[in-house]
């Protein structure tokens, strides 16, 4: 045999959103360049686990296998990480995979994650341009302002930042990282500062930007290296000046 | 293929758990979050500084301590003062400080970060220093020997009676560390969060300052306690009171 090392996954599965989590092991042939969701697809092509015992494929979400639809991410080796682009190569064996344990499981590795889709609507995470007749261009915006809303705008929803903050849970509510720097890029940009106070007053409610604790597990876990905490901090300051005059000025 | 797909529901309307979407417009935990942020710094932080420099004046000697006590229990209101600028923001702190340390679920051995570890630690060191300072107030403030109303000269010699054990002096190098550290890295927590030291850079040299802090307040309370332990007996004198 010119290659016979292989690779054990333990995956965590559950068959329904309410029925007990079990585990599973796997064992795979190794493959150059092969990733955490390509081994995903071989279980699937094979669905029989190490012990030798036919089960069912392992469902899990995942799309554009490039990172960068956002829809893999789950816990490998116990942190949120995006299955496409998990290196086998790169992770300590045997390799953990588990469901986000921060939101609803839909089955297997499979979460819903709709949580983040509510908040930006909360916030109004869009440029607003609806109306009855053609607004025409908007104003141009200088290489600096680009440069510094790109980063912002690589966000791919993954939530990765929201799984790993210790602040992001049932008891706080948390709105979390991702949203904040949707704000800041959308507060940033020249008609999406129309509804600038409107973000504001959001992200002052229960479970808003008030609930970090600045942990920076954020920053460290985006797979998209979004600069969140200056976010954090830079709508931190704009929430505050919004709610001085809110205090002094109504 | 008998069974229909419908069977298999993936909408995510019906999933209902999971943490609640963020409730624009609702609730106070934003003005109390931020109250609680705000105490740290002043009164509470600012007092932590003006004790430390206060009771610092023991390296200088027993005259020189009672003096300051004289100067600070003789301040018009002292217990007006004394209540609204200290005991009443740090029990708000304290106790909202718990609330806040409940709430949030601390994940350094997933994650295990410095800023995730500083993250942890605040909360360490905000509940060491709690207890140390209740155990310090009630020792020193109403417990034994009363210091108000004229009662000074005992100051010095109140604190270096209770320095006579060596398990109180391991105790307060305990709390002056941890109360430091958690008021350094407090203010650098602030400066992050009211969106002061807004970029990286920012934040990492604010970083150095806070440690500067840190380091200064522990020095100048360690150099306060040895005020007292290098005072001999002799020196301390032992003022009848009833
Ligand atoms: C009495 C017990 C105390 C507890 C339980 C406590 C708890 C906490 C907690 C949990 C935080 C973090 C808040 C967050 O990350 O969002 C914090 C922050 C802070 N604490 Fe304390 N603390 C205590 C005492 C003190 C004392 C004595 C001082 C001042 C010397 C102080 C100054 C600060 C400051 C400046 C902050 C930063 C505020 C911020 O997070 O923006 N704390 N405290
Ligand atoms: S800085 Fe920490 S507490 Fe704040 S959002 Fe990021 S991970 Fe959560
Ligand atoms: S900010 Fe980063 S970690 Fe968070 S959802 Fe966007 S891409 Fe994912
Ligand atoms: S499949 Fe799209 S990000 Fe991984």
């Amino acid at each position: 045999m010119a290659n016979s090392k292989t690779v054990i996954f333990k995956i965590k599965r559950q068959q329904t959103p309410e029925s007990k989590p079990y585990w599973e092991e796997f064992e795979l042939q190794y493959r150059p360049g092969m990733n955490v969701t390509s081994a995903l697809m071989d279980i699937a092509a094979n669905p029989v686990t190490r012990q030798g015992k036919p089960t069912t494929p392992v469902t899990y979400d995942s799309n554009c296998l490039e990172e960068i639809c956002g829809s893999c991410a789950m816990l490998i080796n116990g942190q949120a990480k995006m299955a496409c682009s998990a290196l086998v190569a790169n992770l300590k064996q045997p390799i953990t995979l588990e469901p986000f344990s921060k939101f609803p499981i839909v089955r297997d590795l499979a979460v819903d994650r709709s949580v983040l889709f509510e908040n930006l609507k909360g916030v109004k995470a869009w440029v607003p341009v609806d109306g009855t007749y053609d607004l025409g261009t908007g104003p141009r915006q200088s290489s600096e302002m680009q440069e510094e809303a790109y980063p912002l705008s690589n966000c791919i929803s993954c939530c990765c930042c929201m799984e790993a903050c210790p602040q992001f849970n049932d008891k706080t509510g948390f709105v979390g990282a991702a949203t904040i720097a949707q704000v800041r890029l959308f507060n940033s940009h020249p008609t999406g500062k129309a509804l600038k106070t409107e973000r504001l007053k959001a992200l002052m409610g229960d479970g808003g930007i008030q609930e970090c604790g600045y942990a920076q597990n954020c920053v460290e876990i985006c797979p998209k290296e979004l600069p969140l905490t200056k976010s954090i901090a830079d709508v931190g300051g704009q929430v505050m000046w919004q709610a001085v005059k809110d205090f002094f000025r109504t | 293929m008998a069974s229909s797909a419908s069977s298999i529901d993936t909408s995510s309307a019906r999933i209902k758990k999971g943490v609640a979407p963020l409730r624009a417009g609702q609730g106070y935990s934003f003005v109390l979050r931020r109250l609680h942020s705000l105490s740290g710094i002043v009164p509470i932080g600012a007092f932590l500084i003006e004790h430390f420099i206060s009771n610092s004046e023991a390296s200088k000697g027993v005259q020189a301590y009672n003096d300051q006590v004289k100067f600070l229990t003789s301040l018009p209101f002292v217990h007006v003062l004394e209540w609204v600028f200290i005991f009443l923001p740090l029990l708000y702190h304290g106790i909202y400080g718990l609330y806040i340390w409940y709430k949030g679920d601390s994940n350094v051995g997933e994650y295990p970060w410095s800023g995730n570890w500083l993250y942890t630690s605040q909360r360490w060191t905000g509940i060491i220093a709690f207890i140390y300072i209740a155990y310090h107030v009630i020792d020193l403030r109403f417990l034994g020997v009363h210091l108000m109303g004229g009662g000074y000269q005992n100051a010095f010699s109140k604190v270096w009676f209770d320095f006579q054990s060596p398990w109180t002096i391991a105790f307060y190098v305990i709390g002056i560390v941890a109360a430091s550290w958690h008021f350094a890295y407090g203010v650098w927590l602030f400066a992050a969060k009211w969106g002061l030291t807004t970029g990286d850079n920012a934040r990492r040299k604010f970083g150095y300052v806070c440690t500067a802090l840190a380091l200064v307040l522990i020095g100048i309370g360690l150099w306060t306690i040895t005020g007292f332990v290098r005072t001999p007996a002799a020196q301390v004198p032992w003022v009848e009171h009833d």
